[in-house]
């Protein structure tokens, strides 16, 4: 599949059983990772996930379930890409596997041309989890300073850059408050604070709008924007669409465990993602047949009214041509660009992408 | 010291400290050694050996609870709340995670002890015919004891549950302070398959008792040079064991989705 950049997928067959690693903490086998023609190996790529796959062990006998299988994708740099699925779907145990934070079965994941499993990769990637907790015993500003700490950053620039990531998140009046004093939206703030402070090539961030006021939500979007405008490269999982539709140049669709379907946001509004309606009034036509230049396939008589569905402008310029040319009466004229949501709920109905399919 | 670890260490320290359970530990000791100095009046004659004798032990006593009832949960407390993910997500290896909450548990015993350490010279001071820096050695003995009794607690913790790893490591506590009675019970007493389950305690549990010279030291004997070192040898070299162990298993631990 050709996905325009800066984000490449390659939706992932079953890997060969030479392929699979074994158990966590062995030294992982990369699957192969089919590359597009022409692309440069390594070009401007930030983050690649090959064959990812996560099972987890439940109940008293210890059961396998599948938690990913064949995650596969890679991201550019300067690219914000969404994971979209719903709850469960595997986005967090993506997110969890890419940062080791759980060791996937098979797969690889370089960050930055590092493996993952090599601790100072980390140094290049800020991460916000979902439901951020952090010490309820520190204030905003002692917070920073040890996340500061960790990243071995020049000791002298600590206050600076530490009253300027509070500015950023808006956070300098609440720098010396408590943590246990802050309110949901507050942790999230000082969360993405941490997430930007060492300046990271890479932000992944888990559901960062999840359990956010409305005003809440508009801020962090506000700031994740403002982060996309300085080119900062973002992983974002959420399954809060219009946030995604804002966000993102390009969204990854999760479901039961395994990518389904990327899309290019800014390629939506053609093709997939156009619906229009109309109605007329059945008297127009003296009660005869319905016309022959009405497409059959998408027309509906009930109610007193003949309903039309047309699913792009030419169609529907086509339909209001021949309606000016006989003198039918159009009653009616809804259309819009059908964007994610839809995308979203078609690709979780579409059987293909059920249990032990992938779609793409 | 490596700068993550002395971040971690600090960090976990100023957690311990602002925890109002080992505030009133450190309270409670303070008031256990000042009704040692009330009470001994009441013996005659060994005023001095009842308030050294009851003050090391509370010392002890006190490193303990505060040990194994905030290290029993403060690797799993952050697992449970998320804390870590932050923390891990961040340049540090998850050994040295495991090493900065230890050494920052450790920074804790060493505050606690040299505040109940000071407060027990003062009043020794303050008894005639009493004071001797003999009394330093026994300190040092018993923060080597709740050094290896850390690293114990840090092990177990990596293991099983907070309640488990705390009874676990109370369990070694005992029977470490019994592992020398028990060999030689087995050797002089029991049959050989006795022997040989009590040569196992012995060499599997450590030996606290090399740090209990609480006693001689109360009688006025000093601890020889030779016997700190050794015991420093022995301390450093079974919690170091204890601590790859622990880094081991902690390393492979899956911290979310379980």
């Amino acid at each position: 599949m050709t996905i325009q950049a800066p984000v490449n997928f390659k939706a992932e067959s079953p890997l060969p059983s030479s392929d699979i690693a074994g158990s966590a903490g062995t030294a992982l086998h990369p699957a192969p990772l089919d590359r597009e023609p022409g692309e440069t190996a390594g070009r401007g790529e930030v983050l690649r996930v090959a064959g990812l796959a996560k099972s987890f062990r439940s109940g008293f006998l210890k059961r396998p379930i599948r938690g990913i299988e064949g995650v596969s994708f890679t991201v550019n740099r300067g690219a914000v890409f969404a994971i979209l699925g719903h709850n469960g779907a595997g986005k967090t145990t993506t997110i969890n596997c890419i940062l080791d934070l759980v060791h996937p079965d098979a797969g690889e994941v370089s960050i930055l041309g590092c493996n993952h499993r090599d601790c100072s990769s980390r140094a290049r990637v800020g991460y916000l989890p979902e439901r951020p907790y952090f010490f309820e015993h520190l204030t905003g500003r002692e917070l920073l300073n040890f996340y500061y700490r960790l990243l071995s950053l020049p000791g002298k620039n600590m206050r600076a850059r530490v009253d300027e990531v509070l500015a950023l998140v808006g956070m300098e009046p609440f720098a010396g408050r408590r943590l246990r004093k802050f309110s949901k939206g507050m942790l999230q703030r000082i969360g993405l604070a941490q997430a930007v402070l060492g300046d990271p090539d890479l932000l992944i961030l888990d559901e960062p709008m999840s359990g956010l006021d409305p005003i809440g939500r508009r801020e962090v979007r506000d700031l994740l924007l403002d982060l996309k405008h300085q080119g900062k490269t973002i992983i974002l999982s959420s399954h809060i669409v219009p946030d995604i539709e804002m966000i993102a140049d390009t969204v990854g669709i999760m479901r039961e465990g395994r990518l389904v379907r990327v899309e290019d946001l800014a390629g939506m509004t053609d093709g997939f993602s156009y619906t229009g309606h109309l109605a007329f009034d059945p008297g127009d036509w003296g009660g005869q047949d319905l016309p022959s230049w009405l497409p059959a396939r998408h027309t509906r008589q009930q109610a007193g009214r003949v309903s039309v569905v047309v699913d792009n402008v030419d169609e529907l310029r086509e339909l209001l041509d021949n309606c000016h040319r006989h003198a039918v009466s159009v009653l009616a004229v809804d259309t819009r660009r059908s964007g994610l949501e839809d995308l979203f709920l078609a690709v979780n109905n579409d059987p293909d992408n059920h249990e032990g399919k992938t779609n793409r | 010291m490596n700068g993550n670890l002395a971040t971690l260490a600090l960090s976990t320290f100023m957690e311990t400290v602002r925890d109002r359970i080992f505030y009133l530990v450190g309270i409670f000791g303070g008031i256990m050694l000042a009704s040692t100095a009330i009470l001994s009046p009441l013996t005659i004659g060994a005023q001095g050996k009842i308030m050294a004798d009851v003050g090391l032990a509370s010392m002890a006593l006190f490193g303990l609870l505060v040990v194994v009832f905030v290290g029993s949960s403060m690797v799993r407390k952050e697992l449970d709340k998320g804390t870590i993910v932050t923390i891990l997500a961040k340049p540090v290896g998850r050994r040295e995670y495991l090493l900065g909450k230890f050494l920052g548990l450790n920074l804790t015993l060493v505050s606690m002890l040299a505040v109940m350490g000071l407060m027990f010279l003062v009043m020794i001071f303050l008894t005639p015919g009493t004071f001797s820096f003999r009394f330093v050695g026994a300190f040092y003995l018993t923060f080597l004891e709740l050094t290896l009794i850390n690293a114990v607690v840090v092990f177990f913790s990596t293991c099983v549950s907070p309640v488990l790893a705390a009874m676990f490591t109370l369990g070694v506590f005992v029977v470490g302070h019994l592992s020398q009675s028990i060999r030689d019970f087995g050797v002089l007493e029991g049959g050989r398959a006795q022997q040989m389950v009590s040569e196992v305690v012995y060499y599997l549990i450590p030996n606290l008792e090399v740090f209990n010279l609480r006693g001689a030291v109360v009688h006025g004997e000093a601890v020889p040079g030779g016997h700190l070192l050794m015991a420093t040898i022995y301390a450093v070299g079974w919690s170091a064991i204890l601590l790859l162990v622990a880094g081991s298993i902690f390393a492979r631990k899956e911290l979310r989705g379980e």
